[in-house]
């Protein structure tokens, strides 16, 4: 029991599905490890959502995911002594804590020539060439390995270059958009010539294509999976979701993964059907809004559960929309569709937010959530350490107060009479970091908890019929 | 020091009450269009007829208004930018032309397009690589540019016209380099603090203005027969954008001298040129990818070894420091700033390899931080000496 | 058999008791939290009980707010201090709708209807400042005591810009200005504009509703309530014991709950 109560309590997840994803993360970390024992499969350190699985698999390339082996370093509340580390290097602890983590183990594992001790799960085996990425999303994706050169510089870094157009609400994305999908075609056929030179392979387009269209299957599945999320009461929530990203993130253009969603939807279809929800009295529906999680505090999760509050849907990593749904040209060639899909994704809610003054597509895709997923409150995260998808929330919170007010309540006025007037939705910004642990404080998070849930309570007992 | 001249007086009056001429301007009608960052091409503004504006921020007023919008981790010099902006300082803007250079400023630009309410807001997608495929992509963005003012002014924007706004620009660039030149003397002829504020007020001029201002500025300093300094030594400062004089003005009061820069309201905005011999929109697109040495822009490692590459990325110091025969240099960065908090180890093996002492100060543009700043300033020149 | 309602608010640096006798207030006590939270919590009630002649089997309920109200073990219920305030409040001036408590480690803005529920609410961040904290540490720095840092700012004349209300960084500000000779009373008068500049900022974020009304330590200092009715323009109601109506609020909400119960049995 004492010995217990040391630890961070591990998070109750609602789904079996959610339950074996940490066996297949640390599968990911030992087979990594594995693979540069026996020196027959090239590795590749390189970041999420750059839509390059499918050619690093159909070359047989094992990607290690270093942002996921930061953020395992953070649920095992673990980081402390690589962000330590990476500070004695001079790096600020300002800056985007993931890559200080990485930076902090690999210059460790470099000086000593072996894993740092007590590396977790193993530790971050050494890559062959590394894989970065320059979007309209994150500096820390240009920067992070040009770093780390500094302690492997016979590691070869391929950098590419994936924009989006920005949203303007006087045009259409769709006039700009044919030069850059030309780019970023350009930017993945390098990156099929430098991974070739690496390998020693020819890629076959085949089974690239194969893989593809795998991809394809596997995204239209994410979202018809997700999209059950909405029954009442909800059979999964944000906290699962946390887990269930894994396959969607980290093993994209993979049957395994496919796999994985066939197996979730199923289980998921039988709880709905069984009228089971992620919590056993549902009293409150709450959209996680943005924020990357606080890896060391997934239990968070737990105590909003425990108060009631179930969370049907999140922005964070559901970094799919349906194929369908998209418009984007066809065809037949691998490479330009990936680059097609790259940009649907990004401009999804684009023409939506045209339509709705005042509008923009990070508010427009809260607005559809909350109303497809019948929300009642809004929850935020702001890392200090990331301002690629922490800046901009507090604003996005205030453009949807201002154009979007759902609930209907009576306002006693000086008169004595009941005035019906439409309320905005409540929220909640919680302050952390993705694993920099020396954030975070379990009783300010719970105390601010605890007042939006009595905002929600009032809420509910004041909306008028 | 004698008495100011009556140009350095305007110099100073431009400094304090900034975008005093942009807002005479722009009541008489011509578009003020303001930017943040080195990588917004200047010459496409002015070719359209139009006056490009460099917003400044203001380390002495706290932000009010600036944290109902954006959260506290983006960089604080953009913050403080905000700021400013949303309590009206600069509400004699036209439009505003942000880049695609780092995450505060792009995750940031709703909040700037939404809240503001200008007639004209552009962002400019500036390739984070560069690669034959980028220059490319990069022209078709420039001319997506020209289309966006085009549609402003409701006039072409010609070839000739981005041409002859390529040479005043060029002249500008000049200009400056000749002031420069003034502080390659031993004490130097012309401080560190006198050339960045002349400087913050040559990028809140229309062009021609700019280019007369910097004219006088050169003929007063021209003047002075010899350094009204005394020896002491002579500092680099490295870095993003600088443009409150405090930095400066404790390295000077303590007898160093600044003497040359690598930061964006100094050498990165002024040096680079843009070639006059080729096509004007190719020309463009090369100066601002190619030229701009800023760290967001990732530069292939062609050495294949550390030492090679950061010779390679930070050659311009090791020029600087060379040229201006620099004693010392204050690498000076905010707080979250990513792309230059990232490069600060590979900067001091850089500088450790050319053997010029360094001192790295990570401030939050904030007045509240010079007690520190001198104390350590101090240390590091009394070290140096 | 007399019905006692006990509010106990446990601050980060002070506690506060109040004890009703059916609906009106017969006693209150605050002290310094110290360490052990409990022997605190103990102690308040014990002393608010001896003040009113009553015994502990008297006391109907007992209602916790506050940082530490979650190790208060003989609370009945534990509930946020914004929702203790709002009561509290809503209680001594029914027409506040909006009120900023400055507490030691945070400050907060929030909303309240009619009834005194909490509608919404903002916390200041992490690094945006604002808090009592910054106030203490002045104090220090001017070596005055907290109670009599708010009249002396009353008598600045000259204008002084004070660049942050951060707790960290007012410190050196403080000393460097200090240095420079600026007077206490115009640095502190500075320092109250920069704070309540950055408490307004917050306040925008949730959007004001009329009347308004400051609580918490925060209050009692004039300097600081003067500066924000400069920034606002509008007056700002301070109820009487402003550093109390989070402990009122608990008691009120412990009668409440009574009430509440009995008529359910009914």
């Amino acid at each position: 029991m004492a010995e217990e109560q040391r630890k961070p309590k591990k998070r109750m997840t609602a789904t079996k599905a959610a339950a074996s994803i940490g066996p297949m993360v640390k599968e990911f970390i030992t087979g990594t490890n594995r693979a540069r024992a026996e020196g027959k499969r090239k590795l590749a350190y390189t970041f999420i959502v750059c839509h390059h699985e499918e050619i690093l698999r159909a070359m047989d390339v094992l990607p290690v995911w270093t942002e996921n082996f930061a953020g395992i370093c953070g649920v095992k509340r673990a980081a402390e002594r690589f962000l330590q580390k990476a500070e004695s290097l001079g790096f600020s602890r300002s800056l985007c804590t993931y890559a200080l983590c990485g930076l902090g183990f690999d210059q460790w594992r470099e000086e000593l020539g072996e894993m740092p001790p007590d590396a977790p799960w193993g530790g971050q085996a050494r890559p062959d060439f590394m894989i970065s990425s320059g979007q309209i999303l994150c500096d820390p994706r240009t920067k992070w390995y040009q770093a780390a050169q500094q302690f492997m510089p016979d590691v070869p870094i391929y950098n590419i270059d994936l924009p989006h157009p920005l949203f303007d609400p006087k045009k259409d994305h769709r006039e700009v958009w044919g030069y850059y999908h030309k780019y970023i075609v350009d930017q993945l056929r390098g990156l099929v010539s430098f991974v070739e030179e690496q390998t020693g392979k020819k890629m076959d387009y085949d089974r690239l294509r194969e893989l593809v269209a795998l991809s394809d299957r596997t995204w239209n599945l994410v979202h018809e999976t997700y999209e059950l999320r909405q029954a009442v009461p909800c059979p999964m929530g944000t906290g699962d979701a946390m887990n269930t990203m894994v396959p969607l993130c980290f093993m994209m253009a993979t049957q395994e993964a496919y796999d994985f969603y066939v197996n979730l939807k199923q289980e998921l279809e039988e709880k709905i059907a069984r009228g089971e929800g992620e919590v056993e009295d549902e009293k409150y529906r709450l959209l996680w809004g943005g924020g990357l999680p606080a890896w060391y505090a997934l239990n968070d999760f737990n105590y909003l559960n425990s108060k009631g509050a179930s969370f049907p849907a999140e922005t964070t990593y559901r970094m799919v929309v349906p194929i369908y749904e998209m418009d984007i040209p066809e065809t037949d060639d691998p490479i330009e569709h990936i680059a097609w899909k790259w940009l649907g994704y990004w401009t999804h809610w684009y023409d939506k937010a045209r339509n709705r003054p005042g509008s923009e597509p990070d508010v427009e895709r809260l607005i559809e959530y909350i109303e497809n997923y019948k929300i009642d409150g809004v929850v935020m995260h702001l890392a200090f350490s990331c301002r690629t998808w922490h800046v901009g929330l507090i604003w996005q919170l205030h453009q949807l107060a201002k154009i979007y007010r759902p609930i209907p309540v009576l306002m006693l006025g000086g008169n004595g009479k009941g005035d019906k007037v439409q309320r905005e939705l409540p929220s909640l910004i919680l302050e952390s970091d993705i694993i920099d642990i020396t954030s975070y404080s379990e009783m300010d998070t719970r105390n601010k908890i605890d007042a939006f849930i009595e905002t929600l309570e009032s809420v509910r007992q004041t909306k008028a019929a | 020091m004698s008495e100011k001249t009556a140009v350095m007086s305007r110099v100073d009056r431009y400094y304090e009450d900034y975008g005093l001429r942009a807002k005479e301007l722009s009541r008489e009608g011509t578009k003020i269009i303001g930017y943040i960052c080195s990588f917004v091409p200047l010459e496409m503004i002015t070719a359209a007829g139009c006056v490009p504006f460099r917003l400044r921020g203001n380390i002495r007023e706290p932000i009010t208004k600036g944290d109902t919008l954006m959260e506290t981790i983006v960089c604080p010099f953009i913050r403080s930018c905000f700021d400013l902006a949303l309590k009206g300082r600069y509400d004699f803007l036209s439009g505003m032309v942000i880049p695609h250079a780092c995450d505060s400023m792009v995750r940031g630009y709703s909040a700037w397009s939404f809240s503001l309410e200008l007639p004209y807001f552009h962002f400019v997608n500036i390739p984070s690589v560069v690669k034959e495929s980028s220059f490319e992509f990069f022209q078709h963005e420039l001319n997506a540019y020209r289309n966006s003012l085009e549609d402003l002014v409701k006039k072409p924007v010609t070839d000739a016209d981005l041409s002859s706004a390529i040479k005043v620009h060029n002249q500008n660039r000049t200009k400056v380099r000749a002031l420069y030149e003034f502080r390659k003397a031993d004490p130097p002829i012309l401080s560190g603090t006198e050339l960045s504020k002349t400087l913050v007020v040559a990028a809140s001029l229309p062009i021609h203005e700019s280019n007369e201002l910097l004219d006088e500025v050169l003929a007063e300093i021209g003047t002075r027969q010899e350094s009204p300094f005394q020896p002491g030594p002579r500092i680099l400062i490295d870095g993003p954008c600088v443009d409150n004089m405090e930095l400066m003005k404790i390295i000077e009061d303590l007898g160093g001298h600044v003497v040359t820069d690598t930061i964006c309201n100094g050498t990165r905005d002024n040096w680079p040129r843009v070639n006059e011999n080729k096509a004007p929109l190719t020309a463009i697109a090369n100066r601002y990818l190619a030229g701009i040495n800023c760290p967001k822009t990732y530069r292939e490692n062609k050495a294949g070894t550390f030492e090679g590459d950061i010779k390679a990325r930070f050659g311009d110091i090791g020029y600087f420091s060379k040229s201006f025969k620099v004693d010392g240099a204050v690498l000076y960065t905010y707080k979250f700033c990513d792309p230059f908090g990232f490069e600060v180890p590979a900067r001091k093996a850089y500088y450790e390899s050319i053997h010029v002492p360094l001192l790295y100060l990570e401030d939050l543009y904030s007045a509240g931080t010079i007690g520190q700043l001198k104390t350590r300033i101090q240390a590091f020149l009394e070290m140096i000496e | 058999m007399t019905a006692y309602y006990l509010g106990l608010d446990m601050g980060s640096a002070f506690s506060k008791g109040v004890l009703m006798k059916t609906d009106r207030v017969v006693t209150s006590y605050a002290c310094p939290t110290g360490g052990e939270i409990k022997v605190t919590a103990e102690r308040i009630r014990d002393e608010v009980l001896l003040k009113a002649g009553a015994a502990k089997q008297d006391i109907l309920k007992t209602v916790a707010t506050g940082y530490g109200s979650k190790t208060v073990f003989f609370a009945n219920v534990t509930v946020t201090d914004m929702s203790a305030h709002a009561k509290g409040v809503i209680h001594l001036c029914p027409s506040i709708r909006t009120v900023v408590d400055i507490g030691d480690l945070y400050s907060k803005v929030f909303r309240i209807d009619s009834q005194g529920n909490l509608q919404s609410f903002l916390l200041s961040g992490k690094c945006a400042g604002g808090s009592g904290r910054a106030l203490t540490m002045i104090a220090k720095v001017l070596q005055l005591k907290i109670e009599e840092m708010g009249e002396i700012a009353l008598r600045s004349t000259k204008k002084v810009e004070f660049s942050t209300g951060c707790a960290v960084f007012a410190e050196s500000e403080a000393v460097s200005r200090i240095a420079e000779g600026v007077a206490k009373e115009d640095l502190l008068a500075g320092f109250y504009r920069a704070l309540a500049a950055q408490l307004n900022a917050l306040a925008e974020r949730l959007g004001l509703e009329p009347d308004y009304a400051m609580v918490g330590g925060g209050a009692r200092n004039a300097g600081l309530v003067k500066a924000m009715e400069d920034l606002y323009g509008f007056e700002i109601v301070v109820p009487p014991d402003p550093h109390m109506t989070a402990a009122l609020g608990a008691a009120l909400i412990a009668a409440e709950t009574v009430r509440q119960e009995i008529k359910v049995r009914q």
